[in-house]
Order: C-alpha cells, then structure tokens, then sequence
C-alpha cells in the first residue's frame, strides 16, 4: 500500500473528473429545447462483473437511468432494474448544474407516463388541444 | 452493473480485511479531439473510487479544494471522512457480490477534487 498526498486536479490527463454523487445523481436533465425530463436516479456501468472475475479495463458510463423513485426515497429500497428508463450517453450534449440533452423529451422513453396523460386525458378536456391564448 | 450497485459496498483488502466502505465514484470525462464534430460529452471512465474508512454515505461536496463554508459543517465532515482516500481503479481486483476488493499493493491518492 502506498500513499500519495496531491489533490486531482479538475482537468486530470486533458479530462475533466468529475464525482457520481458530487455531479451526477440526482442532477436535473433538460432537453435540447431545455424543457426538463427527469432526474438521474442511477448510471449503467459497462465493464464491471460482479461475479468474482477481474477488472482488467476501466469501466465507462453507457448510459443514464430514470425512473419514478419518489417512493423508494421516502419508503427506501430500490427500484427493479426494470422499471427505470434508460437515456444512453451519447444522448448528453453538457454536464453542469443540469444535465444536458442532444435530442428532444418526446423522443425518450423516459417521458411516456406524460405524453400518455396529455393524449390520453388533457386532450379530452374541453380547450386542453391548444396553448392557452 | 449499475453505478448504487458499487456504493456504499464495504471493501476488503487482499487478505479479506474490510478497510472502509465506497463513498463515491470518480469519473474522468475524456476530452474529445479538437477535429471531432460530433459534439456531446465523451463518455466518462471509472478513475476510482473513493475509499472512507469509518463513514457510508456521502462527501457532500466537500472533498472539493476550494469549498470551506460553512465553516463548522466543512469541518465536521472532512473530520467524519478523516482517512478517506482515492483508490485507483487499475488496484481494485475485483468486485464480488457485496463487496469491493483490492489488490495486495494498492494506492491510497488524496481525495481532494481542484478545480
């Protein structure tokens, strides 16, 4: 075991570092159009098994996931793997003080649940087709 | 492997000694070459994880170098994660059901993120 005292720098080997919980979880995402998505409630990692077997390469982000997570938050436990939506990583245009996106909310999985309201409910309202005026 | 998967997981040395648990994890976003066009952010790489011997649970902000305020609550909670260290990926040996386990001879780097 060795010990190294120098703080990483925040451009690291012309990189940028950057830390899971400190500037991802829980981070706002936003569109192209800056209309917001979801949140970012867990990150798929490739190259990693958990099985025992090595980690001969570093692991890399593959994609962001969302989901409704309001009750495991309040209730705990963690949501099954299935009922988060996934947001690949070449979708993300910027990573600030939100997350941002490359393509537009309507093009995602993610927002189906609204998409399903507005067609399916908003729509039936009486002046729920257009913008109000 | 999902990212909550990795934290908060007690890690082991060599010997199977439990030595701290994952606190977070550090990523480096690859810059992209000046002539790609493609735009969007490259997709970041595990650089390590960050190893505290005492506390789960998050830095809160605070491994970063030029965050001091509020000055009581920096204070007391660099002193609950006194120890923490950043291991390099390449001396994790594996990850097991539960736990993260490291090589005989792994690297204790500061914590500490500049800007």
């Amino acid at each position: 075991m060795s010990t190294s005292e120098h703080p990483s720098t925040g451009t690291d080997r012309g990189g940028r570092l950057i830390d899971a919980r400190l500037h991802l979880l829980d981070r706002q995402i936003l569109d192209c159009d800056g209309v917001p998505v979801a949140t970012v409630d867990d990150i798929e990692l490739s190259g990693i098994e958990s099985d025992g077997g090595g980690t001969s390469s570093a692991p890399r982000i593959e994609a962001i996931l969302t989901g409704s997570t309001l009750m495991t938050r309040i209730f705990g436990g963690r949501l099954p793997r299935s009922r988060l939506h996934r947001i690949t990583w070449d979708d993300v245009a910027e990573i600030g003080i939100t997350l941002r996106l490359r393509v537009r909310s309507e093009s995602l999985d993610a927002t189906w649940p609204e998409r399903w309201v507005r067609d399916q409910i908003i729509s039936r309202i009486p002046g729920g087709r257009h913008a109000p005026d | 492997m999902l990212l909550t998967d990795l934290l908060d997981l007690p890690v082991h040395d060599h010997n199977g000694d439990r030595v701290g648990w994952v606190c977070d994890i550090r990523f480096r976003i690859p810059a992209r070459p000046a002539a790609s066009d493609s735009g969007g952010v490259a997709s970041p790489e595990v650089v390590g994880i960050l190893l505290s011997p005492r506390r789960r649970g998050s830095y809160l902000g605070f491994e970063r170098t030029d965050v001091h305020a509020p000055v009581l609550l920096a204070w007391w909670i660099r002193w609950r994660h006194r120890g923490t260290c950043l291991v390099p990926w390449s001396d994790v040996d594996h990850v097991e059901d539960g736990a993260v386990v490291l090589d005989a001879q792994y690297r204790r780097e500061s914590p500490l993120l500049s800007r």
